[in-house]
């Protein structure tokens, strides 16, 4: 956990460059206006806020310089010091050290502030109106220094959105030019595809590579967040956080940022339990919550775990039969890892009384919907009176997904390997028809099987999933998928390949059909529908 | 538990006030970074302390204490200075202030004087 040490430290330094900057706007206008007691005010209050609060923090330097300022702004204030040329070449100087100072308290090699420059500020504040002669003789700070800028910008998102949308294009455009390269035999064509290929390729991960933000930026704000909870809650809890420099898009980590906080103050109000209750169990009196990032390959995984009471697996089945989801007796026999899933379907919820904290109505399923709506997944994992895991694995970036390629009834699809479990081939009698799908017992696991021809092609009322006379040759290719721990396999005509894809919204009418994502354009220009797997699961766990 | 409004316009003030506040058990029902603020929380949330800093962007702190005295008589104010501040905490007394901090100040002085004030009877 961040100490309070450390909070204390950045708020400091991010007010105190607040300061600076309307200090040096402030002085300025002053040159223009010199006797305007508006801005002398302003001056005076944003030297004495800085001085108090260098010195309540222990940066002495800067609470004396502060104080040296707000001593000289107070004599021009009093009008018993003029704001004389040379006067206000110190004072600039003496704002300048103030902001060096400020963005120097990390750096150990920065040496004593320069003697010169102290002097002539004390010269000013102690030997009053007759002092100017004294200070053109010994000032010179500074006087050579260049003008540096800053090596940051700030940039608005959207710039950076439409940026990412463009090169999108360009990489469809790409494949179609590498194609059609192919295509025509022609060498020249084919050396300029293949550089514009790899120019296009750097283009993408450099734009990608400028939206990363580090997920501490969003960490860090939590050891603040579960302390006011916790002392809301009545409980004792400890934060720790690890993986804050793992880097992860801006609008990805924007889309989480709630589901987080969320799922934080369920950790809290729902899991760990109060002091008391704690020591009964043999636990230590206070709460463990533990915030991790770690990358895995394009993903990013985050891990939220407390030391809580648990998830309460009966609990789950009895609200799921309640809910009337599903059968007492399919219950019985439910393993664990699915009971769970259905924490995270609409309105499933455990909680029984709504705390300031814990919020109203708002379930996993709200949760679970953020976390979908980027192509990411999450999971629980949860030992009663031990304690719960989330686990949230996120794609690195938005805009393109590794994907599977395959055809069905000569048209192309693509499913993102986000939820793409495995690829298998079975011999039909491997299928059995089971009530109206079919299903196989794949590596010691029962899944359903669809197959996509007739669940893609074939009317509502006509569709018979169950049916294995609509297979066409012996041999079946399967990509299994998952969505919330359930599996299920979809038959497909061909297997192609791995590629990255730009998936682009549907438009009207299709944006109706819920079985697709989106669209993308392959090299060959032919379109390519991309399934959405979590739509297709959820119409199998609704037929079910 | 105490209900205490904080009036300072520094958010690095605050948040040390208001950690040193809560931690002691006292609940911090609003901050207020300026004085129009401060006037507009102490109506609102009507707490059972104010901590006011005596130089603040829009008015003095002395202009706020006499707003709030004008509409609750009876609030407690504990004024927050700086060393060299002492003609106008005076002042801030004689208009109703029942106590003071001088920055920096520690975690001690601060809850001595905010447990003294409020353990106090009120009738000042």
């Amino acid at each position: 956990m961040k100490s309070r040490e450390q909070e204390y430290k950045e708020i400091f330094i991010a007010e105190a460059l607040e300061y600076y900057d309307a200090l040096n706007r402030h002085i300025s206008e002053l040159e223009r206006k010199p006797q305007d007691d508006q801005v002398l005010a302003e001056i005076f209050r944003l030297l004495h806020n800085l001085k108090a609060n260098a010195k309540a923090i222990g940066y002495l330097q800067i609470s004396d310089v502060s104080h040296k300022l707000e001593t000289a702004f107070s004599l021009i204030r009093n009008k018993e010091l003029n704001f004389s040329d040379e006067v206000v070449t110190v004072l600039f100087d003496g704002i300048d050290l103030l902001g060096d100072l400020i963005n120097n308290i990390d750096n150990d090699s920065f040496g004593e502030a320069d003697p010169v420059l102290l002097r002539n500020l004390d010269i000013i504040v102690d030997s009053l109106s007759d002092s100017t002669i004294e200070l053109a003789k010994v000032q010179k700070y500074n006087t050579s220094r260049n003008l540096s800028l800053s090596d940051l910008i700030y940039i608005q998102i959207k710039k950076l959105d439409h940026l990412l949308n463009l090169v999108g294009e360009l990489m469809i455009d790409r494949d179609r030019i590498l194609s059609i390269s192919r295509e025509l035999e022609n060498d020249d064509l084919k050396s300029v595809s293949s550089h514009l290929y790899r120019i296009t390729e750097e283009l993408q991960y450099s734009v990608m590579d400028a939206r990363l933000v580090a997920i501490g930026s969003l960490f860090n704000k939590f050891p603040r967040i579960v302390r006011d909870i916790a002392v809301a809650e009545k409980k004792e809890v400890n934060i720790e956080l690890s993986g804050q420099d793992i880097q992860i898009d801006r609008n990805i980590l924007q889309i989480i940022t709630d589901s987080l906080l969320h799922l934080v103050r369920n950790a809290i109000t729902h899991g760990i339990e109060k002091p008391e209750e704690r020591i009964k169990k043999e636990k230590p009196r206070e709460g463990q919550i533990s915030l991790t990032a770690r990358s895995d390959r394009d993903n990013v995984i985050i891990r939220l775990t407390d030391d809580g009471k648990g998830i309460d697996l009966k609990q789950v089945k009895k609200a799921a039969v309640d809910r009337h989801l599903l059968s007492a007796a399919v219950a019985n026999e439910l393993p664990d890892i699915e009971a769970l899933s259905f924490l995270f379907e609409p309105g499933f919820s455990l909680a029984k009384e709504v705390t300031e904290f814990s919020g109203r109505g708002v379930g996993l399923d709200v949760v679970k919907n953020a976390i979908d709506s980027i192509g990411g997944r999450i999971s629980v994992d949860s030992v009663k009176g031990k304690g719960t895991t989330l686990t949230l694995q996120l794609p690195t970036s938005i805009a393109v997904k590794g994907a599977l390629l395959f055809e069905v009834d000569e048209i192309f699809y693509a499913i993102p390997l986000m939820h793409t479990e495995s690829v298998v081939s079975l011999d039909k009698d491997e299928l059995h028809e089971v009530g109206d799908v079919l299903v196989a017992n794949i590596k010691g696991e029962t899944i359903t099987v669809a197959y996509l021809h007739e669940l893609l092609n074939a009317k509502e009322t006509a569709m018979r999933l169950g049916d294995k006379t609509k297979l066409k040759g012996q041999v079946q290719d399967i990509i299994i998928v998952s969505y919330n721990n359930r599996k299920l396999g979809l038959i497909v005509d061909k297997l192609y390949r791995q590629q990255d894809i730009v998936v682009k919204p549907l438009s009207k009418p299709l944006d109706k059909i819920d079985l697709y994502g989106g669209v993308t354009l392959l090299g060959t220009g032919k379109v390519c529908l991309v399934l959405d797997v979590p739509a297709i699961t959820r119409y199998f766990t609704n037929r079910r | 538990m105490k209900r205490i409004l904080i009036v300072d316009d520094s958010f690095y003030m605050r948040t040390m006030l208001k950690n040193m506040l809560t931690d002691a058990g006292y609940e911090v029902v609003g901050e207020a970074p300026n004085g129009q603020t401060a006037l507009e929380l102490a109506k609102e949330t009507k707490p059972d302390l104010i901590t006011l800093d005596v130089i603040l962007p829009d008015n003095t702190g002395l202009d706020v204490l006499k707003g709030i005295k004008a509409e609750q008589p009876d609030m407690k104010v504990i004024i927050v200075s700086a060393v060299g501040q002492e003609v106008i905490v005076n002042e801030a007394i004689e208009n109703g202030a029942l106590s003071y901090i001088v920055k920096p100040f520690s975690e001690e002085k601060v809850l001595e004087t905010v447990n003294k004030v409020l353990e106090g009877n009120g009738k000042n």
